[in-house]
């Protein structure tokens, strides 16, 4: 074990950062620990899940939320205000010639107050650099083979209209709850490097 | 401006860091620095722009050596000099 | 007050082949190409300006413009979207 440990001597700049920043009186110890847990607490992907078995159960919701996910996502109870700055969401549906996946080629936008923090991957210079330019390979990467049939669009997240992949409701579940329906939906999905 | 950050279409960087899901932050201090960030955001010491620019302006041997919360580390430190003054 | 769309989902447009001093959210693969509008977003804040501290950064229509791979890169069957600043665009024939 080597001893020179990277992560301690950056642990210690953060929390010299951390001792002047409240000292300058710009926040305190609540304030950080309520950011935390608003984002631990109320970010996930199961608020992305709830919009789609929405969208499977109810074909209005589906066509207004296609129209405008922003107020659709209303009938959820999801909204995309609450965060540092007004976002817009938009929804692509996936269909039998259609696929879509998401990324944002300049940083890392992602939509987490509906998925969650974004995963390390979706945040790595390999991902950001390849999927606008080979998104069957990246997507076959992942275990997702389409045919070549289906068309894929990738969507590149450049401004502060935020993305969910509208994954195809797999065949055989007719008889599933919206509850059950729910449990189906992946982050993956809702990115667009799963089916579902 | 072409910036380290603008990978878009750039080749190169080889297979995906594909690992199982796990927690948001790999250490406390991650944690810390996105909170960190969000109370200055909040407070408006600077906004998401300045943000974005900051990270971008990283140097790019060192932007691409750091890792995703130490290039917020990078960006808050440099957006913060000498505009903490003690009360 | 924002500025009036000038492009309408279905126009053909060409992105900027400028490369600014500043923050900007034009990726540079996507410069100099032409694609088509499929949404328009409304408007925002220039992240242009907001990167560069003004405080009520001009608002700008944004749309959704649609490219083919095969235009950006001379190859591949997919396709690009992007979500792009009015500034950022000109029509295209």
């Amino acid at each position: 074990m080597s001893d020179h440990h990277p992560d301690a001597e950056i642990a210690v700049r953060v929390r010299r950062l951390e001792e002047r920043v409240v000292a300058a009186g710009l926040t305190d110890d609540a304030e950080l620990d309520d950011i935390l847990t608003r984002l631990l607490a109320g970010a996930s992907p199961l608020n992305g899940a709830r919009i789609v078995a929405r969208a499977w159960v109810d074909d209005d919701f589906r066509r207004r939320l296609l129209a405008d996910a922003s107020g659709a996502i209303a009938d959820v109870g999801l909204s995309m205000g609450g965060g540092l700055k007004v976002q817009n969401l938009g929804v692509v549906e996936n269909t039998a010639s259609e696929h879509h996946v998401l990324v944002c080629t300049l940083c890392s936008c992602y939509p987490i107050g509906l998925l969650g923090p974004s995963p390390s991957w979706y945040k790595s210079e390999a991902y950001r650099a390849r999927v606008v330019r080979e998104p069957r390979a990246v997507l076959a990467e992942f275990g997702l083979e389409l045919p070549d049939d289906v068309a894929i669009t990738v969507h590149d997240t450049s401004a502060e209209n935020r993305y969910l992949v509208l994954p195809r409701r797999p065949a055989g579940t007719e008889a599933l709850s919206e509850a059950e329906l729910t449990t189906m939906v992946t982050r993956n999905g809702l990115i667009g490097t799963a089916a579902v | 401006m072409s910036r380290v950050n603008d990978v878009g279409g750039q080749t190169g960087f080889g297979e995906l860091p594909v690992e199982p899901e796990g927690p948001p932050f790999h250490a406390d201090w991650e944690a810390r620095v996105y909170a960190l960030n969000g109370a200055l955001l909040r407070r408006g010491l600077y906004n998401l722009d300045q943000f974005r620019d900051a990270v971008e302006r990283i140097p790019p041997q060192e932007y691409l050596a750091a890792s995703y919360y130490e290039r917020w580390l990078l960006a808050i430190e440099s957006l913060t000099e000498g505009r903490l003054t003690d009360v | 007050m924002s500025e009036a769309p000038r492009f309408a989902p279905g126009d053909r447009v060409r992105t900027s082949t400028v490369d600014p001093d500043h923050h900007t959210r034009l990726p540079r693969y996507a410069r100099g190409h032409v694609g088509e509008v499929v949404r328009d977003l409304g408007a925002w804040p220039l992240a242009d300006e907001g990167a560069q501290g003004v405080p009520d950064a001009r608002e700008e229509p944004v749309y959704t413009v649609r490219f083919a791979a095969r235009d950006l890169w001379g190859g591949g069957d997919h396709w690009v979207t992007v979500d792009l600043w009015q500034s950022y665009l000109e029509g295209a024939s």
